[in-house]
């Protein structure tokens, strides 16, 4: 409402404004040429005077002060414009358990590979939930003697600082386009001549035992058309100022936005 | 009420002529009428009182030149000018520079939706970095959450607020300036206060804008923002780093849009929305470069274009993967694609 009040008192002082200064005039050219004029008519003029009178002079000493409709800004959460990746791996051949980090072949030196099989049996790493589609087998990426690397095709290594040749044995396109840099991140400097250029791997974005790209928290949505009646909303229904009566209803982002109060 | 009209009429001097007749009556009318012609006249103009100091432009910037028309003294002047009008206004000094277009680049955007997930981190990075109003909120881009099946803006909501993103039901696309290569923000303009430098951005000249809003009309893509009100930006998060085509503050009632951050791409960086993705949706880079990115993405992606039968030749492209969105359920073994 304190939007609609405040468009409809501008209004209303435009009009008053106008009414008066184009009937004062008038009014002075009928009393000039009153003679005439019965002395009904000429006590109706006089009236209709004072109460122009009376309106204009409230009008100046602004009894209805502009408010204006614009709504203090909103809060955006330090988090919508961080620019940090969703992983930082470690990069490195190493397990962590508690406060003690080994490295993996401290001890899978002693601890032979499991016979081959298609289902995940294990009992240790149990926090390690493998969710990567039909790949349900630790050993068709980890190399089953050397578990600093991966396993290529032929069942060679692949050391651990290239994760992203492991992955190329199934994502062939995508590993691909990652080469030529249509998929992943990049950052820093489009012109390598002036500064210098990263280009995320695999898996500092995707966690390799369970690789879709992590759902998040969106932020929040434009604000634009909620100018001067946020009070008494909350964040939902803020975020839907074209819709009337909750989510379900209501226009689409191009309808009307207007008196939808 | 006639008898003292003619003892009036009686004593005014006169020659024969009707003289003017000035009775009692008269005279309470005429001077009412006139008064509240002057109280009309008065309240008319008493929104005069509440001007800010900074609405009635000084002799210098009344005077100031277009940016295509001044000197490299003159641009020293007015930078130094506006320096110190953004100290006296947000206690900021500004480092106002004036990157100059690059020889031999042409800047072109990719952005992949198949990879998109709609967070709008791009949007508040882009905020950040180009010094938009916060109050009232000016935003350049603006994320379209679209339903699956077809590229359909008219069904596309850009209001959307899950407690997650991506929906699996939908798919995302940000839509922003697409630096035409036809623009016809720029065929609109009465004032030429904007127009299409070397690198194909589109700029604005914020202090010769007249606020039209033209160009706003003339946009099919919906990217370009006025401000309405005097920008409201709190201090502390006023970008200094500015340049004076692109991210320098704005004053009330002109026109600004996305200029690929000019102040950043054109000392090489990347734009401010590129930086923040988290999922790498955004490619940027100089198509001339047969190497780069996105030269790449236009030779071997599958690309769309925009409202391509408006005719505007964007610099702006959406590109897809061979495999669609990959944020549906996980692939098992006796799903689709799995092994049972």
């Amino acid at each position: 409402m304190r939007a609609v009040d405040s468009r409809l008192r501008e209004s209303l002082h435009a009009y008053a404004c106008g009414a008066v200064s184009w009937c004062a005039p008038s009014g002075l050219v009928a009393c000039m040429s009153e003679q005439a004029a019965p002395s009904a008519i000429r006590r109706s003029r006089l009236s209709v005077c004072a109460a122009l009178l009376i309106c204009a002079c409230s009008l100046a000493f602004n009894p209805l002060p502009f408010e204006s409709p614009v709504s203090r800004p909103a809060a955006v959460p330090a988090w919508a414009t961080d620019a940090t990746a969703v992983r930082q791996p470690s990069l490195a051949p190493r397990y962590r358990a508690g406060v003690f980090t080994y490295g993996c072949n401290d001890c899978h030196k002693i601890l032979p590979a499991g016979a081959g099989d298609t289902v995940r049996t294990v009992i240790q790493h149990r926090e390690i939930v493998l969710e990567h589609g039909i790949n349900t087998w630790c050993l068709s990426c980890h190399h089953p003697v050397n578990r600093n690397a991966f396993v290529d095709d032929r069942g060679g290594e692949i050391p651990w600082n290239q994760p992203q040749r492991l992955c190329a044995k199934c994502h062939g396109p995508v590993y691909r386009d990652w080469q030529h840099g249509s998929h992943g991140r990049t950052n820093g400097y489009w012109d390598t001549t002036r500064g210098e250029q990263t280009r995320r791997r695999c898996i500092e974005c995707h966690d390799p035992h369970r690789p879709p790209f992590p759902s998040m928290r969106p932020a929040p949505g434009p604000n634009t058309l909620r100018m001067g009646r946020q009070h008494g909303r909350d964040r939902h229904e803020a975020h839907h100022p074209l819709r009337i009566g909750g989510p379900g209803g209501g226009a689409g982002p191009h309808g009307t936005g207007l008196g939808e109060e | 009420m006639a008898h003292s009209r003619e003892d009036k009429h009686e004593s005014a001097p006169h020659s024969g002529q009707a003289a003017p007749e000035v009775s009692r009556r008269g005279f309470l009318a005429q001077g009412t009428a006139a008064l509240a012609g002057a109280s009309a006249v008065a309240a008319a103009l008493s929104p005069l009182r509440h001007l800010a100091p900074g609405d009635v432009p000084t002799v210098e910037e009344f005077f100031q030149k277009h940016y295509k028309e001044m000197t490299d003294e003159e641009k020293r002047q007015v930078f130094a000018r506006i320096r110190q009008a953004a100290e006296k206004r947000f206690g900021v000094e500004l480092d106002l520079a004036d990157p100059p277009p690059m020889d031999g680049v042409e800047f072109v955007y990719g952005l992949n939706i198949s990879r998109c997930i709609g967070c709008r981190r791009c949007v508040h990075a882009c905020v950040e970095e180009n010094n938009q109003s916060r109050a009232p909120e000016i935003q350049y881009i603006r994320v379209l959450q679209m339903e699956k099946g077809s590229i359909n803006v008219e069904t596309a909501d850009h209001h959307y607020d899950p407690p997650l993103v991506p929906d699996a039901d939908k798919y995302y696309m940000p839509v922003q300036c697409h630096q035409c290569a036809k623009p016809p923000c720029v065929k609109v303009c009465p004032v030429e206060a904007t127009w299409q430098e070397p690198d194909g951005i589109t700029v604005i000249d914020y202090d010769w804008c007249i606020g039209c809003r033209y160009c706003e009309a003339a946009c099919p893509y919906w990217a370009r923002r006025f401000n309405f009100a005097e920008p409201e930006i709190p201090q502390e998060e006023l970008n200094p780093n500015t340049a004076y085509l692109s991210n320098r503050p704005r004053q009330k009632g002109v026109m600004e849009k996305c200029t690929y951050c000019l102040q950043r791409t054109r000392v090489g960086r990347m734009p401010a929305c590129v930086e923040v993705c988290p999922t790498g949706s955004r490619k940027f880079g100089n198509v001339l470069d047969p190497e780069s990115e996105v030269a790449y993405i236009l030779q071997h992606k599958r690309v769309y274009v925009l409202k391509e039968d408006v005719g505007t030749i964007p610099r702006f492209f959406y590109y897809f993967d061979e495999r669609g969105s990959r944020y549906r359920e996980p692939i098992t073994a006796d799903g689709p694609g799995g092994d049972a």
